[in-house]
This record gives structure tokens, C-alpha cells and sequence, in this order.
């Protein structure tokens, strides 16, 4: 017990960085999308039987079903936040590359190319 | 295709022509393009711009998306403007003025300006003077080079700790930071693509620095620490945001293509 939490402390890490440095793949958003099948099935499966949840934690080696739900809780707002955070940036290049697109064209349609009133 | 037009005219033969004598004909630094990036600087842009121009016949305005007319103050001042629609932060501002000014075929010099006037317009002649002499892309002005008084204590301790973070995360070894004064040859310049959009653009610029193999130096400036410029300057408590955005970006990877 003592010596699954660092391991799975360095998976969880190890996963949330290698899904967001291959976030664009279409493997990866097919698997977040798998995940969350399966994710919502389990939740299923926990509504109808409540001792599922304890049965997997003791395979898993945690006291409580209570507290394996909640390690999974931290995993999944983890992985959302993350998510959210690279999903805003993403967003907030395409927005400067529009805005810079627009800008420069207007100004050259306004008073034509940069030094042109000098060499023509 | 007034750009192929453009890339036909040959600049002339010598450019570094010390001025005609006529007004308003004035060829010196022709071959320089200043950008200035402005967001919400009315007060003071325009001054700023006029001393600029009177140096540097190529000066661009960018505007952030400045809400109290910064435009058409910089417009005012004879500057070229180029204005974002939305303010999209400092970093983003540096590289449209970049590509706009690398437009011009006969731009060698870049100098990126501060519209706070917080710079001495002279500093920035000495150092386009300089990079003319000596084999150098980049030159980074410092308030550090000399002793200098007039930086508050406050900001020179963050300064020093933000000069220890670079050369920790880029190994390129400067004495000031953070100086918003800088000359790039358009060498160096046509390779800048920044994705820090704000603030934290002066942290990935220097790796851009390091990165490229150029011939970096610095050179001493003068900040002038006027009461506008120091109320409106970063504060001090933004360094936690850029250094975790930095390490953010450095740990999960850049953009996607």
C-alpha cells in the first residue's frame, strides 16, 4: 500500500503529460472518448451494485470504495483542468493569428506596404 | 503584387548616407524600422513617437487594442499603425510589428521601443550605430551595464531574480532581463516567432536567442523611471504568472502545427 501510492502518483503524472504532448492525435481524442465510455459505464455499474466500488478497492488495495471514488474524482478535475488550460491556448493562438492577419492587411490597405512611399 | 514590385527596387548602393541636408529628406537609418507597442498610452505615445521619428523615418506603431485612441494619437505623431482589434498582450504586439516591418525589403534593423517613454531615443541611435560597426544580430539594451541610480530597490531585486530564472531556463547569460530596448538584424528577426502572447514573450525571446547560434551583446541604456512609466509598468506579483506559463509551455510542449 505504501509503495503504490508513489507509483501511481508518477503514472497519473506520467500519463496527463504524455496525453497533452500528443493531445492533437486523433488516436488520443478517440481514447478520451473510450475513456469516457467506459467512465460512465463504470458509473452505471457503481449506481446499480454499490459494492462494486469496494470490491475494487480492496483488488486495488485501498480501505474505503468512498476513497478509491475519490482518487479517481482528483484524477479526472486533473486531467479536465489541464485539458482546459492547453484547449484555452490553443483557442488564443488561432485568435492572434487572425487578429495579427487583420491588422497588417488593414494597414497595408490603408497606406500600402512598409517604406513603399519611399521607393516609388 | 506590389510586393514583387517591391522586391525589385534595389535599396542604394551606400545606406548608410549621413542625411541629404534637405528636411523631410532625411536618408539616414532608412534602412531602420522602430516598432513601438501601445497599449493604452495616449498620454504620452505621441511624444514619444515625434522624438522616435525625428531619428528614425520608419516607425511603427502597433495598438493593442488600446481603448483610449492611442491609434489615431500614433497616426497623429506620422507613424505607420497597425492595430490589433482585440488586445492580445505584449509578446503578440512585438511580433505583428516584426512582420509588418519585415515586409519592407530594404528594413536591415529592427528596434523594438517602448511607448511609455520610458527609453532614451538616443540610446537607441548609439545602439543601431553599434550594431553598423560590429558583427552582431541581436543587441539587448541594460540598466545594468553602468551605475546608474534612479531604479528603486524593489525593482532591482526582482530584476536580479528575473535574470537569474533566464539564465537558468535559456543559458543565455544578460545583465538586465527584462529590457524592453532591443535591436534585432533582420537576420535574427525573420526567425522570431513567439508563442508567449504576453508578457512572459521576454523569457521565450531570449531562448529564441540562445536557440539561433546568433552573435548577441549588450549595451548600456538609461531607463527613465518617470512616475507614468512605473505606474504603469508590469507589477511585480505578473513574474509568478510568466515563469508558470513558461515552465507550463516547456513541460507539455509547444503548439500544434
Amino acid at each position: 500500500m505504501i509503495v503504490i501510492k508513489p507509483l501511481l502518483i508518477l503514472c497519473v503524472v506520467g500519463l496527463l503529460v504524455w496525453a497533452f504532448r500528443n493531445r492533437a492525435r486523433v488516436g488520443m481524442r478517440a481514447g478520451m472518448k473510450v475513456a469516457g465510455l467506459l467512465l460512465t459505464a463504470f458509473a452505471i455499474a457503481a449506481i446499480v451494485d454499490p459494492g462494486l466500488t469496494q470490491a475494487l478497492a480492496d483488488v486495488v488495495g485501498v480501505t474505503r470504495g468512498t476513497d478509491l471514488l475519490l482518487y479517481v474524482l482528483v484524477v479526472v478535475f486533473a486531467f479536465a483542468a489541464v485539458a482546459g488550460y492547453f484547449r484555452f491556448r490553443d483557442l488564443e493562438n488561432r485568435l492572434v493569428d487572425v487578429v495579427r492577419a487583420q491588422a497588417i492587411s488593414e494597414a497595408i490597405h490603408a497606406e500600402g506596404m512598409p517604406g513603399a512611399d519611399r521607393g516609388l | 503584387m506590389l510586393a514583387c514590385v517591391l522586391a525589385a527596387w534595389e535599396p542604394d548602393p551606400e545606406p548608410k548616407v549621413e542625411g541629404t541636408g534637405v528636411p523631410g529628406q532625411d536618408l539616414r537609418n532608412r534602412d531602420v524600422w522602430v516598432i513601438v507597442r501601445c497599449f493604452n498610452e495616449a498620454p504620452v505615445v505621441g511624444a514619444v513617437l515625434g522624438e522616435l521619428l525625428e531619428e528614425f523615418p520608419n516607425v511603427v506603431g502597433v495598438d493593442d487594442g488600446s481603448t483610449d485612441g492611442s491609434a489615431e494619437v500614433m497616426r497623429a505623431a506620422g507613424a505607420r499603425v497597425v492595430r490589433h482589434a482585440v488586445n492580445l498582450g505584449a509578446g503578440a504586439a512585438l511580433q505583428t510589428g516584426l512582420r509588418f516591418a519585415l515586409l519592407d525589403p530594404a528594413a536591415h534593423y529592427f528596434v523594438c521601443f517602448d511607448a511609455d517613454g520610458q527609453h532614451r531615443v538616443a540610446d537607441a541611435v548609439a545602439m543601431v550605430e553599434r550594431m553598423r560597426r560590429e558583427d552582431l544580430d541581436i543587441l539587448i539594451g541594460s540598466r545594468f551595464l553602468e551605475p546608474s541610480g534612479g531604479i528603486p530597490a524593489g525593482r532591482r531585486a526582482l530584476l536580479r531574480a528575473a535574470r537569474l530564472f533566464e539564465r537558468l531556463s535559456s543559458g543565455v547569460s544578460l545583465s538586465d532581463a527584462h529590457n524592453g530596448l532591443r535591436v534585432f538584424t533582420r537576420r535574427f528577426a525573420g526567425q522570431v516567432e513567439l508563442t508567449m502572447h504576453d508578457m512572459a514573450y521576454a523569457s521565450e525571446l531570449l531562448r529564441l536567442v540562445a536557440a539561433s547560434g546568433l552573435r548577441y551583446a549588450e549595451h548600456p541604456v538609461t531607463v527613465l523611471y518617470t512616475e507614468y512609466s512605473l505606474k504603469k509598468g508590469q507589477r511585480s506579483v505578473n513574474s509568478i504568472n510568466i515563469a508558470v506559463d513558461l515552465w507550463m509551455q516547456r513541460i507539455f510542449g509547444r503548439r500544434r502545427g
